[in-house]
């Protein structure tokens, strides 16, 4: 167990180790990306220039430029942005990290209930309707573009309802939790809501496909032959099945959020986390920036895909010989 | 359907005939595929529809165009006349399918004619990235699984990369680089406005995506007693994985066809609306939701038209990809059928 | 002031009911020249908020080289000499600001002597020296400011400061006196823009103990009547009133109305647009998106300020690439182009005009006229841009025979620049070319089109002024020294070198220095000339628009510097 343990976690570091050349290769390729003029100012003099590119250390060859970068990110960690001289990027990155958990736990907590009531309701409503439209539902929220859904949110309640029904919802942005945790909750309701739609979609059609899988299972056909309450099986076993499958599908979604997936919604409701920052970045070509943000969601998603093979691996004896 | 009928059905059909039949008495599969493909006749029909009704060019800018309703002279691009006279907007939907029938966007183009070829190329570009992407993923997921051992190591760390690398930093390099220079890879020339670029992307981000539940399903069968056999009767590495592997996945890749298409099609969109997927004057449904940003406030309905066909498109793939899943397996229809 | 203040705004009022032409002359116009109002203790106090979407870099004022930081540099850090404050016109003038007048200037004005103010202090508590003054002009090379080789390598000692920054001393070039309190500054050759150059923000005094690099977000004492609180440049920066300030000079450094500055960053435009609107904050920065314009222009009319830029939207050829190394292909674009089209996509009329001469109206040496427009020609220019002539483009492509080449125009990949880009690709469309649009991040385009290694035939691109000079925009922007190919820092980005026409220049530069109004008149005359060579076609010049709250009072603009940040008044 420890050297599969220890296998996956070198993998791991292999993977990041390769994302992290690779972004950094991919940045230098693009031309016209050299930050020296863009930090030198407009019109700057030839020597100026060159004084600029120096003291980035931009005139040194690449793989001293990547070792050195890779130095103050994680040795020194003072590595400094290249569009905001001496802003420092660690700590550009450990304020929007708030900003993105609350996004993504609360978007959670909602999708979750959503997802498991009306999954386990789909699955085990008498009523005929029920099922298809919960169905047609689900359909609808994976079909949504979440940035357009957003938009159209804004628009409602920024803007053409915002002096009637909406005038209680305040601007874009985010609020920290500690600050005003009442403004913290209206700032985000709505991006709840609008990331929560799509991922309710998810869980909602899995979740129901899961438990009509169980109920035709034969130890279920067993368990119904002897008397046992529709109830029973459902609760008892059919959700108590299903639900290991949403846990892992849990664990891979919220690392990739967390990671900063979320960077559309986080930019259509302007809220400074993770994924709007990586947004900036690259809008900016701002590379230290990049590679922190990057580093960081690479580090989430694969360590989330990481846990969730060891888990499995723990249940599954099996797994570990591959 | 009853169950009777499948069980009769064994002896004399094959498991995929037996599905095909299935899907065609789908009421699901009906509806989905109406919708689609009333959707791809009209996208296909754009220049059609531009051409001879309503006889505009929906790539050339015409800003100081005018056109008349009821009578009446009016500018496309209407600079305001009241208070301080501030900004110019575009003129609002006609109703009309002559002229404007969904309004002009900022160039003064008309908005519908340019959302049929907006769907042309999303439609396109969602189903060549999504058959791009289902393609190498069978191609990768069966080596991985059938090879093992190293093989399996090294593509599946390639899969961990692909999943955790930042999807748009490649696509806004690469746009740059094809946008200025192109490139140039081999014999292969992409020049700047292919749509080589974002089928390109879309096609590789979701490989890991499918590509580990093949890998899976492909350790899995290599396990089984009739692949074990093959392999000791020495037959050839491609044979076995034509005869034996490739027809026991099949179900689950024609699951994830459809629905890799809807969610290409919905990144697509995403990129577009990041402006680094089509480039101008060329239209996405994902650029005429960008352009339609910029006029939210005054005309949302350039912005809210194209994000409704996105939904629709994507809805009824994902409808149809139900259908298949439950004709192929059985066991997740809805009980109501 | 405030009476004022409440005229021009009535005059807006009252514009919003006559036809939309008098709007724009009388919003332009209402502010007379004038000094500043006398200080009203009464509105002095609160919070001014100002929203934008992103910060601008660095705050080293040294180094910082963008319009939204000079705005606020203004309040902040005061230079030997600085920008007048006032209404109109004024503020193009240069007033003495830490010295107590202008320089006396000897040595056929290559010595100016400055006597530095007693008793002003930095927000530190530390008085300003002689001292400082020397260390701030070394400290302009030791930390690369931009401007460095371009407005003070006049300076003596300036060449060896520029190839070895760390060592700078400019022993020569700035002598100080502490014992008289004077600064001398011995220029290599006069200079006539160097009272300009002076009053800008790379030449303001810094403690001699500030860094000697790029500050960064570290904070530099100021002098002025706000002193830096904190700045992030993903969240805010905020200014507090400086406690060591009292004012010396009403033209040069007022006293502040707002106790405290908060400069909100990360807010969408049309967030900004909206936040002001519900009075959340009190301007907003960034240009108001195009869907928003007609509602602040009904709904919020009283509280729009419009005002004429000295700037220009324009698109440099590259006059050494095909098809443009073509004069006939140049001014086939120049006639082609319908500047009231790109006007109407910037945001109409109101917001903009299309010109045709290289220097902006209202600008030192400006002469109103059109060589490109229908019915004329460089040679017999028009008064002012009527129409495009499509007929005559199509007509000088095909005898340039350059028609059918490709041509690629690069914009930034921003709403307004895009579309630009979209409509110029289907006029080269419709002139013959086969032209194709490359947006790019807006971060990078501005030095991508400058590298000739890059390629770029077309690009649209805008200019400001950094000081009321015609040398700023014709010398600066299509001088021989401005090129340098193979360097992202290239600002000539046409290429365009013209040898005779560089001599003129220089000789206009000279004559400036003794008659400001004759050499203003050469700089007209080589205006034409230059745009007769079509380098570039001018498309319009834009006008600055302020969304200011309801609650916020006072707007006053400045051709230099925009609004007057510290004189706007929330109580």
């Amino acid at each position: 167990m420890l050297t599969f343990i220890g296998r996956r976690l070198s993998a791991m570091v292999f993977v990041l180790i390769s994302i992290s050349i690779m972004v950094f290769l991919i940045f230098f390729a693009t031309p016209g990306v050299d930050p020296a003029a863009r930090i030198a100012g407009r019109g700057a003099d030839q020597q100026t220039l060159m004084q600029v590119r120096h003291s980035f250390e931009l005139d040194r060859p690449l793989p001293m430029r990547y070792i050195s970068m890779m130095k103050h990110l994680f040795v020194s960690q003072d590595l400094t942005s290249y569009v905001n001289r001496g802003a420092k990027v660690i700590p550009q990155l450990s304020q929007a990290i708030p900003a993105t958990f609350s996004l993504v736990i609360g978007a959670a907590i909602i999708w979750l209930f959503a997802g498991i009531f009306f999954g386990i309701l789909a699955a085990s409503s008498k009523k005929k309707w029920i099922d298809p439209t919960i169905g047609f539902l689900g359909i609808v929220g994976i079909s949504l573009p979440v940035y357009w859904l957003g938009e159209v949110v804004n628009l409602i309640t920024q803007s053409k309802l915002h002096n009637s029904v909406f005038k209680w919802v305040p601007p874009l942005g985010y609020v920290g939790l500690s600050v005003d945790p009442w403004q913290w909750f209206l700032h985000l309701l709505f991006p709840w809501l609008t990331l929560a739609v799509l991922y309710a979609g998810i869980y909602v059609r899995v979740l129901r496909n899961e438990i009509m899988v169980v109920m035709s299972e034969d130890y279920i056909k067993t368990e119904r032959a002897k008397g046992a309450s529709e109830k029973r099986i459902l609760y008892k076993h059919a959700t108590r099945m299903s639900l290991i499958t949403i846990v892992s599908l849990f664990g891979l979604d919220f690392g990739a959020l967390v990671g900063g997936y979320a960077l559309l919604t986080e930019v259509v409701f302007g809220i400074q986390g993770v994924g709007k920052l990586t947004f900036d970045s690259l809008q900016n070509f701002d590379l230290p920036v990049i590679m922190a943000t990057v580093m960081y969601a690479s580090f989430f998603v694969v360590f989330m895909n990481a846990l969730v093979d060891v888990v499995y691996a723990v249940l599954d004896p099996r797994v570990r010989r591959v | 359907m009853s169950l009777k009928d499948s069980s009769e059905a064994v002896f004399s059909e094959s498991p995929g005939k037996i599905a095909l039949r299935n899907l065609r008495k789908d009421k699901r599969s009906i509806i989905a595929l109406s919708i689609l493909g009333f959707i791809v006749g009209i996208s296909f029909s754009a220049p059609l529809y531009a051409h001879f009704v309503a006889h505009t060019n929906p790539f050339q800018s015409t800003l100081d165009a005018t056109i008349s309703i009821h009578g009446e002279q009016k500018a496309v691009l209407e600079p305001s006349t009241t208070g301080l006279g501030l900004g110019v907007t575009p003129i609002g939907p006609t109703w009309n399918l002559g002229k404007y029938f969904l309004g002009a966007d900022g160039q003064g183009r008309d908005v519908m004619a340019r959302l049929l070829y907006g769907g042309r190329s999303t439609l396109l570009i969602g189903t060549t990235a999504g058959l791009l992407c289902i393609f190498l993923s069978l191609l990768i997921g069966i080596i991985a699984g059938y090879r093992r051992g190293w093989v399996d190591a090294v593509l599946s760390r390639l899969l961990d990369i692909i999943w955790a690398f930042p999807v748009y930093l490649l696509a806004i390099s690469l746009s740059v680089v094809l946008l200025t220079s192109g490139l140039t890879i081999g014999f292969i020339h992409v020049g700047p406005g292919s749509f080589a670029l974002p089928i390109f992307i879309i096609g590789i981000v979701y490989i890991p995506y499918v590509a580990r539940p093949i890998r899976a399903q492909v350790l899995a069968l290599r396990e089984r007693e009739f692949v074990r056999a093959a392999v000791g009767t020495g037959a050839k590495s491609s044979t076995i994985i034509l005869r034996e592997i490739l027809p026991n996945i099949m179900p689950s890749v024609l699951v994830f066809i459809p629905i890799i298409v809807s969610l290409s099609m919905l990144t697509e969109s995403a990129l577009s609306f990041l402006s680094i997927g089509v480039q101008p004057p060329a239209a996405s449904w994902g650029t005429i939701i960008n352009e339609g940003l910029g006029l939210l406030y005054t005309r949302p309905i350039v912005g809210i038209a194209p994000g409704l066909m996105i939904v629709l498109t994507a809805a009824a793939l994902n409808l149809y990809g139900d259908a298949v899943r439950d004709a192929l397996d059985p066991k997740t229809r809805a009980r109501g059928d | 002031m405030r009476r004022k203040s409440v005229i021009f705004n009535s005059l807006i009022g009252a514009a919003a009911l006559l036809t939309s032409v008098l709007v724009g002359t009388s919003t332009s116009q209402a502010v007379a020249d004038g000094p500043l109002a006398a200080y009203d203790a009464a509105h002095a106090g609160g919070t001014l908020t100002l929203v934008a979407q992103a910060a601008a870099g660095t705050l080293d004022p040294k180094v910082n080289y963008t319009g939204q930081y000079w705005q606020i540099f203004q309040a902040t850090y005061d230079g030997l000499l600085s920008f007048s404050y006032g209404t109109g016109k004024t503020t193009f003038k240069v007033v003495p600001d830490l010295a107590e007048a202008l320089p006396a200037l000897s040595n056929g004005g290559k010595t100016l002597t400055f006597k530095l103010r007693k008793g002003i202090k930095f927000s530190d508590g530390k008085p300003v020296t002689v001292n400082d003054v020397k260390a701030s002009f070394e400290r302009i090379f030791k930390v690369s400011s931009p401007t460095a080789g371009s407005f003070y390598n006049g300076i003596v000692g300036a060449t060896a400061c520029l190839a070895k920054p760390a060592t700078c001393k400019l022993d020569k070039g700035v002598v100080v006196d502490a014992a008289k309190n004077t600064v001398v500054i011995n220029l290599v050759a006069a200079d006539e823009a160097i009272n300009s150059k002076l009053a800008v923000p790379h030449a303001v005094i810094n403690p001699a103990s500030a860094p000697s690099k790029d500050a960064g977000t570290t904070i530099i004492p100021t002098t002025g009547a706000y002193m830096i609180k904190s700045y992030n440049p993903n969240k805010s920066l905020i200014l507090v009133r400086n406690p060591n300030f009292k004012e010396w000079s009403h033209d040069a450094q007022p006293q502040a109305y707002p106790d405290e500055i908060d400069y909100k960053f990360g807010v969408t435009p049309t967030a900004q647009v909206t936040a002001v609107e519900n009075n959340q904050a009190n301007w907003a920065y960034d240009p108001i998106p195009s869907d928003r314009l007609n509602e602040i222009g009904t709904k919020y009319a009283a509280q729009v300020h419009v005002n004429p830029l000295t700037a220009m939207w324009y698109l440099p050829f590259n006059v050494n690439l095909a098809p443009f190394n073509n004069l006939k292909a140049r001014q086939a674009v120049s006639y082609a182009i319908d500047r009231a089209a790109m006007v109407k996509i910037f945001g109409g009329s109101q917001l903009a005009a299309p010109v045709c001469s290289f220097l902006p109206p209202n600008f030192p040496g400006h002469v109103d006229y059109c060589g490109y427009t229908k019915g004329a020609t460089p040679a017999k220019p028009a008064k002012a841009w009527g129409a495009p002539d499509l007929a005559l483009a199509k007509k000088l492509v095909k005898e340039s025979g350059t028609a059918g080449q490709a041509v690629g125009i690069v914009v930034s990949d921003d709403d307004v620049n895009k579309q630009m880009g979209v409509y110029l690709q289907s006029v080269l469309n419709s002139i013959g070319y086969k032209a194709t649009v490359k947006p790019i991040s807006g971060n990078i385009q501005f030095t991508y089109i400058q590298n000739t290694k890059n390629k770029v035939q077309i690009s649209v691109t805008q200019w400001y002024q950094d000081y009321p000079a015609a040398s700023d925009f014709l010398d600066v922007l299509l001088g021989c020294a401005s090129f340098t190919p193979n360097s992202d820092s290239s600002i000539n980005m046409a290429g365009y070198c013209n040898k005779a026409l560089d001599a003129k220049m220089a000789k206009a530069k000279a004559l400036g220095v003794t008659d400001a109004v004759a050499a203003n008149k050469m700089w007209g005359a080589i205006d034409q000339e230059v745009m007769a060579d079509a380098p570039v076609a001018v498309a319009f010049t834009p006008k600055q628009l302020d969304f200011i709250s309801s609650q916020t009072k006072n707007y006053i603009f400045s051709y230099q510097y925009k609004m007057f940040v510290s004189q706007l008044q929330v109580k």
